[in-house]
């Protein structure tokens, strides 16, 4: 059976979650319209404003800029920031796992010149998976890197690249080798400058309105060869190594939470029962959620790689998330006055409109299902 | 692993060894027909079990709990947290005593009221127990929950002076509740990952196909949150918030025994509708538990009416204390 063990968060969190809190109360300007959801609010004088306080690369070496903290504190800053909805999209994917990945498996010099900047809030990094034809199969990805004298020449394209237009580098999957009976052989991870390389970069439109996502094409793009991500054909390898610190957080559960703060708002000091059962029901799932969130980051604390784990907690916080806000609109028959109405509608409607995303990206609720189906022996 | 730890573990594989051995399909058959489990009784009060929650048995109050776990993993026929939780407020364990709910001169809802020497009615709003004695005058209804599991009623007699249990009755029993649930959950994933894995049809296992494979995820899911959500509600015991640890952790657990018990029926398929087969004992105790000591939306409104209290701007604080 999956365990996920009675880890508590140490006491001495609560004195950086004080501070996190103190940050956020004095950071009125940043929150004009706040969002639970970690791609919504690209705001780099935030994100700089962040790393200046340490809480970017918190668990990574001193010597790169990071904290030498525990996963622990990183969890508590993390949370604080998203219940807040508080804009963290600029950094979030570099500190949640480009950082981590350059580290674990990146050359010396690759860390030297990247994460410093990471962590200062400066250098921001988007993800290159997907593909037009590759999506939950990622492993099919075409985007091909041709050895060419000093680096390799790139042609193809990648989609669904979180604020790549705003961002400073992407780390793609691409095929340095042709496809063979391993289809898992013969992939890389390099690092994209996307503003040097000459990529063409296209924001794609969402039902919300927004321009977050987008698509990257290479058109025989030269990438010298140190920009290679640890060993060519390690690719595959690398990128399922992302995965426990891509979906495990709470950011998996805390898409929704502002709909839940405006509900508790608009419901009042005497909730209907109904009102009353639906606070205390979604409650009771974010309080143990966030228990089993915890035990995965116990986990990572403790050098394991829980990727099932990780896997189950997105599962179940992804269906959560999305069924907050259809669950919140019918706890009010009337229209609610105002400005109570304003402000439950805001965060229901920018919510609602995320909220197709939240069990497609990092992993489908087909595709998690199905890796958690493997951790219990079923294939 | 800590001493602690390892101590409540050498108690929870006591008790596996003794419910594995003695707990079989024909024991929970003949309890469900009357037939009190009198051998697994006294084996267990041989082995001390009977007084593990009493103040004076040096166990930390957890330990119990796991206990209670334990044997809903087998579907022991026993009041097994009842006479734990009125040994412990009586302070005392030489009777067999058995708690139910106050209703005027009755108790109600008292398991095996009918063979035990007294039962303990349960007033939750004041949260005080009266001893109430079995004897010739005091008539015993019996009856059972829709589990099969014995639910008397006793009539008024002899009422001793209530007791205060010092520590809210309702919601420890409660407690009990809820981590029997995650229990018997754990054995309902158990049940359907081997069943899955055994039957064939279509020439393979059921477990390839994939539909089959996705259910058995989600019955993943939800017993691994009930296991932790009672987890919580064990560590939180003695605590201020215990009280709102256990509303969140029976509504939560609540809500994923419907979830697993409808899942692993479909798994099984019509061979678990059967009587024949192990697999009710389990759905109906998860069915049946889940309404004892408070559905869903009893603790759903409790929790919910604090929280209302609390206020939006203390939302996240409330949620967040206490990892």
């Amino acid at each position: 059976m999956l365990q996920f063990d009675r880890i508590a968060l140490p006491p001495e969190t609560e004195a950086l979650r004080g501070e996190v809190r103190g940050f956020l109360a004095e950071s009125g300007a940043h929150l004009a319209r706040p969002n639970s959801d970690f791609t919504t609010g690209h705001d780099p004088a935030f994100s700089r404003k962040l790393g200046a306080r340490g809480w970017i690369g918190m668990t990574w070496p001193k010597r790169y800029g990071g904290g030498e903290r525990s996963f622990f504190e990183r969890y508590v800053v993390t949370e604080e920031l998203l219940a807040a909805g508080a804009p963290v999209s600029a950094h979030w994917i570099a500190d949640r796992q480009s950082g981590a990945l350059l580290l674990r498996f990146g050359t010396e010099a690759q860390r030297e010149r990247y994460i410093p900047g990471i962590t200062r809030g400066e250098t921001y990094f988007s993800i290159g998976m997907s593909e037009p034809n590759s999506g939950s199969d990622l492993a099919s990805v075409r985007t091909s890197a041709r050895p060419v004298d000093g680096g390799w020449v790139v042609n193809g394209t990648k989609l669904w690249s979180t604020d790549a237009h705003r961002n400073h580098f992407m780390i793609a999957l691409v095929r340095t080798e042709p496809p063979s009976d391993n289809r898992h052989a013969g992939l890389s991870q390099i690092i994209v400058d996307l503003k040097n390389d000459g990529v063409r970069i296209r924001p794609i439109r969402n039902i919300a309105g927004g321009e977050d996502f987008n698509e990257v094409v290479f058109e025989d793009t030269f990438v010298p060869a140190d920009r290679v991500v640890g060993a060519p054909g390690n690719g595959w390898k690398q990128v399922t190594s992302e995965l426990a610190y891509e979906r495990s957080g709470p950011e998996r559960f805390l898409s929704a939470f502002r709909v839940f703060v405006e509900l508790v708002r608009a419901a009042g000091a005497q909730p209907t029962p109904a009102q009353a059962a639906l606070i205390g029901r979604l409650a009771s799932h974010i309080m143990t959620l966030r228990r089993m969130s915890i035990s995965v980051a116990g986990m990572l604390e403790e050098g394991k790689s829980p990727e099932v784990e990780a896997a189950l907690v997105k599962e179940l916080g992804n269906n959560f998330e999305k069924q907050l806000p259809e669950l919140a609109r019918l706890v009010f028959a009337d229209r609610l006055p105002a400005p109570a109405h304003e402000r439950f509608r805001q965060a229901f409607t920018d919510t609602l409109l995320l909220s197709p995303s939240f069990t497609i990206r990092g992993g489908t609720r087909e595709i998690l299902r199905g890796v958690i189906a493997r951790g219990l022996g079923l294939r | 692993m800590n001493n602690r730890s390892e101590t409540r573990q050498l108690l929870v594989d006591t008790a596996e060894r003794i419910f594995a051995d003695l707990c079989d399909k024909p024991l929970l058959d003949a309890a469900e027909r009357g037939e009190f489990p009198r051998r697994l009784w006294d084996t267990l009060r041989e082995n001390g079990f009977h007084e593990l929650a009493m103040r004076s048995s040096g166990v930390p109050l957890g330990d119990a709990f796991a206990v209670i776990q334990t044997a809903a993993r087998h579907a022991v026929p026993l009041p097994l947290a009842e006479v734990l939780l009125a040994n412990r407020w009586l302070d005392a364990s030489d009777r067999f005593v058995t708690i139910g709910l106050a209703r005027g001169d009755t108790v109600i809802d008292a398991p095996w009221a009918r063979m035990a020497d007294a039962a303990l009615a349960l007033d939750p709003a004041g949260n005080t127990l009266v001893p109430m004695a079995r004897s010739a005058a005091a008539a015993v209804a019996t009856g059972s929950n829709l589990a099969g599991e014995a639910r008397d009623v006793l009539g008024a007699a002899q009422k001793a002076a209530p007791i205060d249990p010092g520590e809210p009755a309702y919601e420890l029993l409660a407690l009990a509740r809820t981590v029997a649930i995650a229990g018997v959950l754990q054995r309902l994933l158990a049940l359907a990952l081997q069943y899955a894995n055994e039957r064939e049809q279509f020439g393979r296992s059921i477990s390839k196909f994939q539909a089959i494979q996705h259910n058995l995820a989600i019955v993943a899911g939800e017993v691994a949150a009930a296991s932790r959500a009672a987890d919580a509600a064990i560590d939180a015991l003695g605590d201020a918030r215990f009280v709102l640890e256990v509303a969140a952790a029976k509504a939560r657990v609540g809500e994923a025994a419907g979830i697993v018990a409808e899942i692993a029926h479909q798994v099984h398929g019509a061979m678990g509708y059967t009587h024949e087969h192990q697999l009710h004992h389990f759905t109906r105790r998860a069915w049946a538990w889940r309404d004892e000591y408070g559905n869903e939306a009893y603790w759903q409104q409790r929790l919910g009416r604090h929280l209302a209290g609390v206020g939006a701007d203390g939302l996240w604080n409330f949620l967040a204390t206490r990892g």
